[in-house]
């Protein structure tokens, strides 16, 4: 019976330890979000977690952005999630930018945004179809125009 | 392939080329796009919610000076003899965004032989005020003093400072966070401000102007904590400076951003202007005020 015991806990111990080991961090996801900005600077990450709900729930992040500059704009989802995440970029009442354009149905892990003004702007991150999701957003730099 | 849409992306009917005075003033976003209960993160406060990001950016402000091929100068950083002089949290945590932009600028022109005297003084100033852990010393100085892979350099230097952001919210403590911001944009007007002197390159004096929108920002961020007698008398001296800006007119053409793809890539170009008009006068008195704040933060 103690052998069957310490077997079983043996097993457990094991299982608990490939989930952890499996399950991605934040600061992974940051890391991976630098390589799909490739040769960009970085400049600030965002940690986005949210819950299922529908209306698909929201976070937000003002930024500055700086005429004359390209920006990249880079996602990376944790695949402990379902969710897919995509980013909106807002100025004071207008869509901008997207990761996700809705007319071609395309997901794009990364984008450029050419900034010919400066001030504040909002990114908003969800989740596709309001499914619980752990993300990263990057931004980068790519180059002073 | 080159694929050109045309952008559907505009929610709002845009006026094209109607004027726009100031974009600071009204910055709101509808309320059924924003999820009040969930933009909320974990500490709650709308006040670290709102704390607007990249205000001041080390990168940004270097890259803008070796783009216009100024020469590197060494005259232009803090000495780091300066950093003894730092008592207080409050001004240890302005001087490591100082710092933060003098390693922004020394690393842009790869002067390695130079970065481990600021690393090393920004990770005791880290220290001091408990956030040294997020600052990768050791990876730091062994990219320096090897004078290898420099991007990363770049790279970990603001992953590094982003970090210490993050930390310095999810603990309570964004009023460092506030400072440090602040301690970087001080540092960037002034090496932009030392730059002006030497090139008289439109670009230079736009960004000088538009420090006005960015000067907004900060001090809104910095005003919610003007309670505290150092941010008070720190916030006295950014005033001065900020009715300066008042004499510069920026206005604003509105214009439909553009969406190009190519080979899988997606670009957004915004459209829109941006005018920065000031007289000299203005211009020299910014340069001056810039350069005394500078001064009384870092004498030693």
């Amino acid at each position: 019976m103690k052998r069957i015991l310490f077997v079983f806990a043996v097993v457990l111990l094991g299982v608990a330890f490939t989930n952890s080991a499996k399950a991605q961090s934040e600061e992974e996801l940051v890391q991976i979000c630098g390589m799909i900005a490739k040769e960009a600077s970085f400049l600030k990450d965002f940690r986005i977690k949210l819950d299922a709900g529908d209306p698909p729930p929201k976070q937000r992040f003002p930024v500055i952005l700086k005429k004359d500059v390209k920006y990249r704009f880079s996602v990376c989802n944790s695949k402990d999630y379902e969710g897919k995440v995509m980013l909106e970029l807002y100025d004071n009442n207008r869509m901008l930018a997207t990761t996700y354009v809705i007319a071609s149905g395309k997901d794009y892990p990364s984008i450029d945004w050419v900034c010919s003004k400066t001030g504040a702007y909002h990114l908003i991150f969800t989740f596709r179809d309001g499914k619980a999701g752990l993300a990263v957003g990057l931004l980068s730099m790519v180059e002073m125009l | 392939m080159l694929l050109i849409l045309s952008v559907s992306l505009v929610l709002t009917s845009c006026k094209s080329c109607s004027k726009g005075d100031d974009v600071t003033e009204d910055f709101n976003i509808p309320n059924d796009i924003i999820d009040a209960e969930v933009t909320a993160p974990v500490l709650g406060t709308q006040v670290i919610d709102e704390m607007i990001q990249n205000i001041a950016s080390p990168v940004e402000t270097a890259a803008l000076i070796k783009g216009l091929k100024i020469p590197f100068n060494k005259d232009f950083l803090v000495n780091t003899k300066a950093s003894e002089r730092y008592n207080t949290s409050f001004e240890k945590a302005l001087a490591l965004g100082i710092y933060g932009c003098d390693l922004g600028y020394l690393n842009m022109y790869e002067k390695t032989s130079f970065v481990v005297d600021y690393i090393s003084v920004i990770k005791r100033l880290a220290d001091d005020i408990q956030v040294g852990q997020f600052f990768d010393f050791t990876t730091l100085k062994r990219l320096a003093t090897n004078n290898e892979n420099l991007d990363s350099l770049v790279t970990i230097s603001q992953q590094s400072f982003s970090r210490i952001d993050n930390y310095l919210r999810e603990t309570n403590r964004p009023m460092l966070s506030a400072v440090i911001v602040a301690g970087v944009w001080v540092e960037g007007a002034y090496l932009t401000s030392r730059v002006a002197q030497i090139s008289d390159h439109s670009k230079i004096r736009e960004t000088l102007g538009e420090q006005k929108t960015i000067l907004v920002f900060l001090t809104k961020v910095l005003k919610v904590y003007e309670k505290d007698p150092n941010m008070a008398k720190f916030l006295s001296e950014i005033d001065k400076i900020k009715l300066l800006f008042d004499e510069v007119k920026i206005t604003y053409e509105v214009g439909e951003p553009e969406m190009v793809e190519v080979n899988g890539e997606l670009t957004f170009t915004q459209t829109d202007k941006q005018i920065v008009e000031m007289s000299d006068e203005t211009y020299n008195k910014i340069i001056e005020s810039i350069q005394q704040l500078r001064s009384d933060l870092t004498k030693f």
